[in-house]
Formats: C-alpha cells, structure tokens, sequence
C-alpha cells in the first residue's frame, strides 16, 4: 500500500519519540489501543498546571506507517498548545494532514483519543477540573 | 431416522418425486437424497436447536451416521445428479462438523447465523486492562529484534517473553471460560424475550473479539520466541 509523503516523512523522522516520567503530577499519559489490527499508542504531555499550555509531549507506539505518523504529528501539533486547544483536535485534521485512506482513518482515530485519554489523566491528578470555557456553552 | 423440520426448515419438494417432503436429508416419499435448502444452517443439518453446548459424543455418532448415509461410494451407481449431491452433502457435512466440534468456533457460527458477528467494530477500543500489558509486551519484542540484530544478550530477554506468554494464556484461559458461562446463558434463554438474547449475543461478540486479540498477541510472541 502506498503511503503519502507525509506519513513517510514521519515514520522516518518522527518527532517526539520517547516517554515522560508517569508519576510526575503535571504528566498526563494516555494509552490506547484497537484490537482489529493491534496498535498500541502511548502518548504524554507535561501540562503546566497555571497556564494550562502543553509544554511537552512524547509518544511510542507500535503499529504501521500510518499510526506511527498519526502519533507524531499529533504530538507536534499540541505542543504550545492549552489543554482546550489541543482537545479540539479531530482526527479529520490529522487524516487531512496526512492524506490518510479510509481503510486507515482508524489511526487517527486513535491519534485523536490517545490526545483525549492523556489530558484525562492529566485532569485526573488535578482532581477533575473541568476547564471553565466548557462549562458556559449555553 | 427422525426428521423433525424446524420452522426454519420449510417442508421443500423433491427434486426426483416431485412431492412435498419432510425429510432433512432423503425424501420421505421417495427416498432420494435431498438437497439442502438455503435455510438449513448446521444446527439443523444435525437437527439440534441452536444451542451452545453440545454433547461431543452424541455429534460425533450423529457425524459418523450421516457421513455413513451420504457417503459418495453409496451412490456409484446412481444418477449423475445424485452422485453430485452426495459429494456436495458429505462435504458440507464436514464443513458442518469442524465447525460445531470447535467452541469457539461454533459460536462465531452461531452469531454468524443470528447476524450478530461483528469484527472490529468502528472505534473499537482495546480492553483498557490489557493495554498496559500490550505495551510492555510490544516493547520486549521490539527489544529482543534489537538485540538478535546486534547479538545482544538474548537469554533473559526470552525468559521475560516467555513469562509474558504464559501470563497471556491464562488470558486466554479465562475469556475462554467466559465465554462458556455466557454459551450457558444462552442456551437457558433459548426460548426467551428478544433482548435478553440480543444482549447475550453481544457480550459473546465482544468476547470473541477480545478472544482473537489475546490470540494474535500470543501468536506474536510464539512467533518470535521460535
């Protein structure tokens, strides 16, 4: 199967491989898997508690191309980025920043609740602080 | 024989008589070997109901039985139509047969039949318990091709995948047995309210699929540890 430039670009380089201590407080970590095809993606951010600004993200996942890609470009993109912004990351971004084929949308699935799953964690160790924002939609 | 139709299993005409027939396998007015109807599944090519649990020696007598009456060398000398439906019968006895023996394997059968099979499922997540361990799991394999590439020691590497293993066949152990106790739950609401027996199909879906993740992830570690 043919992967588009930028998925290659990133499984050949990808950015922010590597882990983050889990125990530290301001580490969030997120692991999520899919059962069809056996991906596996870890990934952490260091969230400053008072600004709320990602200041640092890994990720290590095992899977193919287009998982690796969707990881790393995932961590690219939340770092700098406050703890809302990241969350409103789809993975259609990502599946449009990377030319991804249907049949391999899932990746970014996955991308987008790996991102979800570690600001939960991250939420968690804060005792569950909801950002205010969120909370005057109506 | 007995032939009890099931209503799944509509009366259909002979093909040699022309007749109406009641019979599952050979007419019941003329006696030539039948062929099946699209609506026979294998739970009613062996007339039982559709229930999981199944006497292995009862299935097997009824095998040997039915592969006896079907069997091709009987129909040497009979016509070319019925020459061919001895060797479709017996064949898909067969199928019929390695499907039912197998546990696993029946109830995905069964699900199949009931259209409540579904594989990975759009955002299907991995059970959350075992992602932990996947990930430990996928970082000694990755570790033990690093180090058989460099000639880096590999012996402790093998014990730690081979403990992994073990710990992932008691895995397999223990969805298996689960996936008994829902097969029982579902025999005893054979006759019970639709969604009762919807929700059993699905806890057995989602057990199969868990079933087949732990098997892959087994399958991977026996593969490198050869």
């Amino acid at each position: 199967m043919a992967y588009s430039d930028k998925v290659v670009e990133h499984y050949n380089n990808p950015r922010n491989v590597g882990s983050l201590p889990k125990e530290d407080p301001n580490v969030g970590t997120g692991l999520v898997g899919a059962p069809e095809c056996g991906d596996v993606m870890k990934l952490q951010m260091k969230i400053n508690p008072e600004t709320q600004i990602i200041e640092e993200a890994k990720f290590k996942t095992f899977g193919c191309g287009s998982a690796i890609a969707s990881s790393s470009l995932a961590t690219e993109w939340v770092k700098g980025k406050t703890v809302e912004e990241a969350l409103s990351i789809k993975n259609t971004d990502i599946v449009r920043e990377l030319s991804l084929p249907p049949v391999k949308i899932h990746c970014s699935v996955l991308a987008e609740d790996a991102i979800k799953a570690a600001i939960g964690d991250w939420k968690k160790k804060h005792g569950v602080e909801v950002p205010v924002t969120e909370k005057a939609a109506h | 024989m007995t032939t009890a139709p099931t209503s799944t299993n509509p009366p259909l005409v002979c093909w040699s008589c022309h007749e109406r027939t009641l019979g599952t396998h050979f007419c019941s007015s003329c006696g030539k070997l039948l062929q099946l109807p699209q609506a026979v599944d294998y739970f009613a090519l062996f007339e039982m109901p559709r229930k999981l649990w199944i006497e292995m020696d009862g299935l097997e007598q009824k095998f040997l039985q039915l592969s006896w009456k079907l069997h091709p060398d009987n129909f040497v000398n009979a016509s070319e139509r019925e020459r061919e439906l001895s060797l479709k019968r017996s064949s898909e006895l067969n199928d019929a047969y390695r499907t039912l023996r197998d546990p696993v394997a029946r109830v995905e059968y069964l699900l199949g039949i009931e259209g409540a099979r579904k594989e990975g499922e759009h955002r299907q997540q991995a059970p959350p318990e075992l992602l932990e361990e996947v990930f430990e799991l996928n970082e000694s394999l990755d570790e033990l091709r690093e180090a058989r590439a460099s000639g880096g020691d590999l012996a402790a590497l093998k014990t730690r995948l081979e403990s992994a293993e073990e710990n992932f066949q008691e895995k397999l152990g223990e969805v298996d047995a689960q996936l008994q106790a829902t097969a029982r739950e579902w025999d005893a609401t054979l006759d019970g309210d639709a969604a009762t027996q919807n929700k059993i199909k699905a806890r057995l879906n989602e057990l199969l699929n868990r079933r087949s993740y732990i098997r892959n992830l087994v399958t991977n570690v026996q593969k490198e540890l050869l």
